[in-house]
């Protein structure tokens, strides 16, 4: 269990500080967008790069920091019936919940991300290296020679849009998997109760 | 039992969601797993094909690629810089000494700052909050009745979901595949509409119950003239003075949106001005009141104005109105770096949370359609008696029941993508439809026990006796019973109001009409043959 409980410590401070660092990409979106609305009002000039700029950054933020929301507890749930239960029994739900929604269904969309980010990779170079030759040993051999680019005039590449995505689902996989772990270790004893925040001792009550 | 799942795999699909939401467990990720589960077990009976899993990174990278919802963090983000910029709390206090010589002022006060605040930062919980601060102990202070005093300011916090912008009209617009710029077009009239409905309730308490809501003593009034007069008459001729102005330059040389903001422009000048010079043109209240009046216009004006005269995108907009929040609480001194940075982290959780349910409910509705569940849904809605009204009341009387257990993104991502077809099917017209669906989702924050508004005001609100600090009185604590009475006359308001958009569709659809985008000569009045009719949509159609 200390091992385990190890390893939940080393996915927590990942995310976090993944999320810390990605939220700032929220401003640089503002940025982006103001100035892209100012600059088409007064030089009536504008470029799909920028437009499509800021859902890049957005959907770095949102995509990747998936993890982090779910270590502060933030994805929303319905706590109607839940809000009634013991601390013990909402631990159970979160840990079959996470066995049985979360982890299946990041990795079925991490895993059939993967060939459709590979498929846009083909034929794209960094610096003077063929991307699909470096990260051969993880893809299929793609048949397209050509890098894929946005339809638009002007428009960005699109494989960084979509590595996102395997990124981001992997990282929410692991918060999963880390989440699952606490609670199986407060059910053991082994851990504090998930449910009380750092710094309150509350203990458990019956119906919080 | 294999032939009974699959004849009726979409309501089975359906129950399923429902019971395992009710657990307690992310509602993105129940959505997501339900759907992929009932994805799996239809292509196992040969009711869909494998294609559908390799589907799935092409609808995320769909939302992804999705600039309405751009603007979700925009605006969360913005929210969150004027919820600390000082902006609240200055207005709170100038027009409560605006008001505060007329009965029932203070509430009157709540409902015009509510509704300036919900036009700029559209966050429930910042104007609750705020007002429940500032202006809950002045109200207790002088006498108001509990009931009255906290149901008006949960109520006028929840504004902020109804007049534009609000987040849950650019998901809306997104689900009914409208423009935001309609929606909020669209919202404008019902959600003013709705704060004098407020205005006109705190009139007839003044009437019927006149010490529920007495008006300040004259030692509370802190801006007046030295010889003791309230500054009224400067007041009101300069807004005459202005508004003739604005009048006359959108008559004949200006939109009317620039003439109000120029004419504002140039009242502030004048009030500065006033200030610095010490001209005495202006009294102390004129001055106070056109100053703070400033920030929250020049906001709405950034935001609202630049979307309507057709200048950004609504998701522009939003990142304007970040910008100018940004620069209006450096501006107040109050923009330090851990502000910045915990806004930036608020905005991330929640846009993720709002994306992921959106994720989770695409998923579903990719295979709920696949399975035929929308025809189901569809066959269930049009078989209600009575047609489009039939149709209306029912979704309304639904939405109300479920606003008790869901809060508004699980309404927008769930509910409405099942109700739009047929809605639309029905001839009823989406913006219409959105907003009046709005209306009675903003209904959710204010049902006891459960609305958020409630919540934040409870947690501001004093729990225990307490001494004044001002009038040195022993003051009763505000009891959550007392929130929960407060809020009732407020939530059948609201029902009235959704009332009164069924019957009156113009209300939203007029603004739409007007629109600059819209060429007069595409406009066909489609003219009403039989009023009492249920299925001819009587409202004009834009084609």
């Amino acid at each position: 269990m200390r091992g385990l409980l190890a390893l939940c410590r080393a996915i927590d401070s990942i995310n976090a500080q993944i999320g810390k660092a990605i939220a700032f990409l929220i401003f640089a979106a503002v940025v982006v967008s103001s100035a892209n609305a100012t600059v088409r009002y007064i030089f009536d000039t504008s470029s799909n790069a920028w437009l499509e700029l800021q859902w890049y950054l957005f959907s770095a933020v949102f995509l990747v920091g998936s993890g982090y929301t779910l270590l502060n507890n933030e994805h929303v749930r319905i706590d109607i019936v839940a809000g009634r239960l013991s601390h013990r029994t909402r631990a159970w739900i979160d840990i079959i919940g996470g066995l049985l929604f979360l982890l299946p269904m990041t990795l079925v969309i991490a895993w059939f991300s993967w060939p459709f980010f590979a498929k846009s990779v083909a034929g794209c170079s960094l610096m003077g290296t063929h991307i699909s030759d470096l990260l051969s040993w993880a893809m299929p051999p793609q048949s397209g020679n050509d890098c894929e680019i946005s339809s638009d005039a002007g428009g960005l590449i699109r494989w960084p849009a979509k590595l996102l995505i395997p990124i981001g689902f992997l990282l929410l996989m692991l918060q999963g998997i880390s989440e699952i772990l606490k609670r199986v270790a407060f059910l053991t004893g082994a851990g504090p109760d998930p449910l009380v925040k750092e710094g309150e001792h509350h203990g458990e009550h019956a119906a919080d | 039992m294999t032939s009974f799942i699959i004849e009726n795999i979409a309501p089975l699909m359906f129950a399923a969601l429902v019971i395992l939401l009710l657990f307690g467990y992310p509602v993105a990720f129940a959505l997501a797993a339900n759907g992929l589960f009932w994805g799996v077990l239809a292509i196992k009976f040969g009711l869909l094909g494998p294609e559908l899993l390799q589907a799935l990174p092409q609808r995320v990278f769909g939302i992804m690629r999705n600039d309405t919802l751009l603007a979700v963090p925009f605006f969360t983000f913005m929210g969150l810089i004027l919820e600390r910029s000082g902006m609240a709390e200055d207005l709170l206090d100038t027009i409560g000494q605006m008001f505060g010589r007329l009965r029932g002022g203070l509430a009157y006060a709540v409902v015009f700052v509510g509704a300036l605040l919900a036009a700029t930062t559209g966050v429930v919980a910042a104007s609750v909050i705020s007002m429940g601060l500032i202006s809950l102990p002045i109200m207790l202070r002088y006498g108001y009745d509990r009931r009255t005093a906290a149901g008006v300011i949960a109520a006028s916090g929840t504004l902020a979901q109804i007049i534009p912008p609000s987040l849950v009209l650019i998901v809306m617009a997104d689900q009914l595949g409208r423009s935001v710029g309609d929606m909020y077009q669209g919202a404008f009239i019902p959600g003013i509409g709705l704060a004098l409905l407020y205005a006109v309730y705190i009139v007839l308490v003044t009437i019927i119950k006149p010490n529920w809501a007495p008006a300040l003593p004259p030692e509370a009034i802190t801006i007046r003239e030295a010889d003791g007069r309230a500054g009224y008459t400067s007041l009101l001729a300069i807004v005459l003075a202005a508004t003739a102005g604005g009048v006359y330059l959108s008559l004949f040389y200006l939109h009317w949106i620039w003439a109000c903001a120029l004419v504002g422009f140039v009242a502030y000048l004048v009030a500065i001005a006033n200030k610095l010079l010490k001209l005495g043109l202006l009294s102390r209240l004129a001055e106070r009141v056109i100053i703070v009046m400033m920030p929250p216009l020049a906001l709405i004006f950034l935001v609202l104005g630049t979307i309507f005269l057709g200048i950004a995108t609504p998701t522009e907009g939003g990142a304007m109105g970040a910008s100018g929040a940004l620069l209006l609480a450096f501006a107040n001194r109050r923009l330090n770096w851990s502000l910045f940075r915990q806004a930036m982290d608020t905005t991330a959780k929640l846009s993720c949370f709002v994306l992921f349910i959106l994720i989770g409910s695409t998923v579903f509705s990719l295979v709920f359609r696949g399975v035929n569940g929308d025809l189901w849904v569809e066959h269930l809605l049009t078989s209600l008696p009575g047609g489009q009204l039939g149709f209306l009341i029912v979704v309304n009387l639904m939405t109300f029941v479920l606003a008790f257990f869901l809060d508004y993104f699980e309404l927008a991502f769930i509910v409405l993508p099942l109700l739009a077809p047929v809605a639309e099917k029905l001839g009823v017209d989406l913006i219409w439809f959105g907003v009046m669906l709005g209306v009675n989702i903003q209904t959710s924050f204010m049902h006891p026990p459960f609305g958020f508004a409630l919540f934040y005001l409870r947690s501001v609100a004093p729990n225990a006796p307490y001494t004044d600090r001002i009038s040195g009185k022993r003051l009763e604590p505000v009891t959550t019973g007392q929130i929960y009475w407060g809020s009732i006359p407020f939530v059948l308001i609201q029902l009235i109001m959704v009332t009164i958009v069924i019957a009156f569709p113009r209300l939203v659809l007029v603004s739409l009409d007007t629109g600059p985008k819209v060429d007069p000569n595409k406009i066909k009045i489609e003219a009403p043959l039989d009023q009492g009719g249920g299925e001819q949509p009587f409202i004009p159609q834009i084609k």
